[in-house]
């Protein structure tokens, strides 16, 4: 007789991620960071399961509005990858990038929110072992922070 | 304080320098109504006010510019200007069709804004200064020592009394998009009231931080008496301290608006990782 899914699941409680772990959101550029990610997993690099990727053209096009949208639905820890500066596939997007990400960081930890939960990396197509390391440092700090006050906020209504 | 700024209007129309003017009367009611007034003779201009009242001049004009014809004389305060100067680099207006008549705040004013500016310079200002720079306003107790804690349950519990009347958009002259993010549906609900809290406070914090000029109208305006002003000074100074701009007061534009040079990300690789 097949299983139910409920058995299965209570059989293998340690595939279940554990409630009580961190989220994060990883925003990837399509050129480097992205394709770095993607070598990562075509080497069989092991990293944390607590990210979330969004692929975005260039790590210029993302608005702050974003990150704070992230925040506001529970997310633990943002981090933001693109090309080095230099190497952007768009000439000065990742100059933009660099300019909001600090006015973001600063403006979040002004309002009490631990700027440790977010997080700007340059990682090109060709380094997918230092996407491993960034991935697997940044969930370890944004572990060490805790869960987001404002995902608290929102669990308890 | 009023027959001088009656005869600069009177003068600038009559000279031909500005084809019309707009101004705040007083009606019978006590209530103000901004006017726009294109002669010297208009009988409008004798129920002119110049009290302690304060409106959003600038609004006018970014609203009057592309209709009218000729140059608009504009009765400002020192934050007036200086959101006009804002609104300059934005290209929201020309400084070539605007006749800035300056005039000083009392004291009074000056002490009620906590303002350590309270009159023109010299080269727009139509009477001597009326008021000493006062005394800025003191931190709120919970933001003083800066305990993370303290400072999110501070702003949550300031935001959660938002009953999103818009009154801080709508006020505010350096809110000129005609696409706000704060009607995204995206971002925050639009048939959500009160508002999600405090994304919807710190879209306009993030957007305010190059912006700004500290005029705290919008604080003024409040109904729900949500410290604003201190929110968005929180935001200028993160880009005060990040590229040393200034809105209203710096030259030049503002360093998000350009892409930038990589002489300007010096010394900020440092800010990238924290912790």
């Amino acid at each position: 007789m097949a299983e139910t899914l409920e058995a299965v699941e209570e059989k293998t409680p340690e595939k279940k991620q554990p409630e009580k772990d961190v989220k994060i959101l990883a925003f990837l550029c399509n050129w480097c960071s992205y394709a770095g990610a993607d070598l990562a997993g075509v080497s069989r690099m092991q990293y944390p399961p607590n990210v979330v990727d969004i692929r975005v053209m260039c790590t210029g096009t993302i608005s702050p509005h974003f990150v704070l949208k992230a925040f506001q639905e529970g997310i633990d820890g943002v981090l933001i990858a693109g090309c080095h500066i230099g190497d952007c596939h768009y000439g000065k997007g990742n100059y933009m990038t660099a300019k909001r990400f600090r006015i973001i960081k600063d403006l979040l930890a002004g309002m009490g929110i631990d700027p440790r939960r977010i997080r700007l990396e340059w990682v090109s197509a060709a380094e997918g072992g230092k996407f491993q390391d960034v991935i697997t440092s940044f969930t370890e700090q944004v572990r060490a922070t805790g869960k987001s006050p404002l995902a608290k906020k929102k669990e308890n209504g | 304080m009023k027959e001088e700024l009656t005869k600069a209007i009177k003068e600038t129309l009559s000279s031909g320098k500005a084809t019309a003017a707009v101004i705040l009367t007083e009606q019978d009611d006590g209530e103000l109504m901004p006017r726009i007034i294109t002669s010297a003779d208009d009988p409008a201009i004798d129920s002119i006010y110049t009290g302690d009242k304060r409106y959003p001049m600038a609004s006018f004009a970014v609203m009057l510019l592309p209709v009218i014809e000729g140059n608009l004389a504009v009765p400002v305060r020192e934050c007036d200007r200086r959101m006009f100067v804002e609104l300059e680099k934005h290209n929201q207006v020309d400084f070539e069709r605007l006749v800035l008549l300056g005039i000083p705040c009392s004291q009074e004013v000056a002490d009620a804004c906590g303002c350590d500016h309270p009159f023109v310079p010299n080269g727009i200002a139509i009477a001597e200064p009326l008021a000493k720079p006062a005394e800025p306003t003191p931190l709120p107790e919970a933001l003083v020592n800066g305990n993370p804690e303290e400072v999110l349950s501070f702003w949550m519990d300031a935001f959660s009394n938002c009953i999103k009347c818009m009154g801080c958009r709508n006020v505010c002259p350096m809110c000129f998009c005609k696409d706000c993010a704060l009607d995204n549906p995206d971002l925050v609900g639009p048939e959500s009231k009160p508002p999600e809290i405090p994304i919807f406070h710190l879209i306009r914090a993030i957007d305010m931080a190059d912006r700004c000029v500290d005029c705290g109208m919008c604080e003024a305006i409040c109904p729900a008496e949500i410290p604003l002003r201190q929110l968005y000074r929180q935001a200028r100074q993160v880009v005060k301290d990040a590229f040393g701009y200034e809105p209203g007061v710096s030259e030049g534009k503002s360093p998000i608006e350009m892409l930038g040079e990589p002489t300007e990300l010096a010394g900020m690789e440092e800010g990238f990782r924290t912790g």
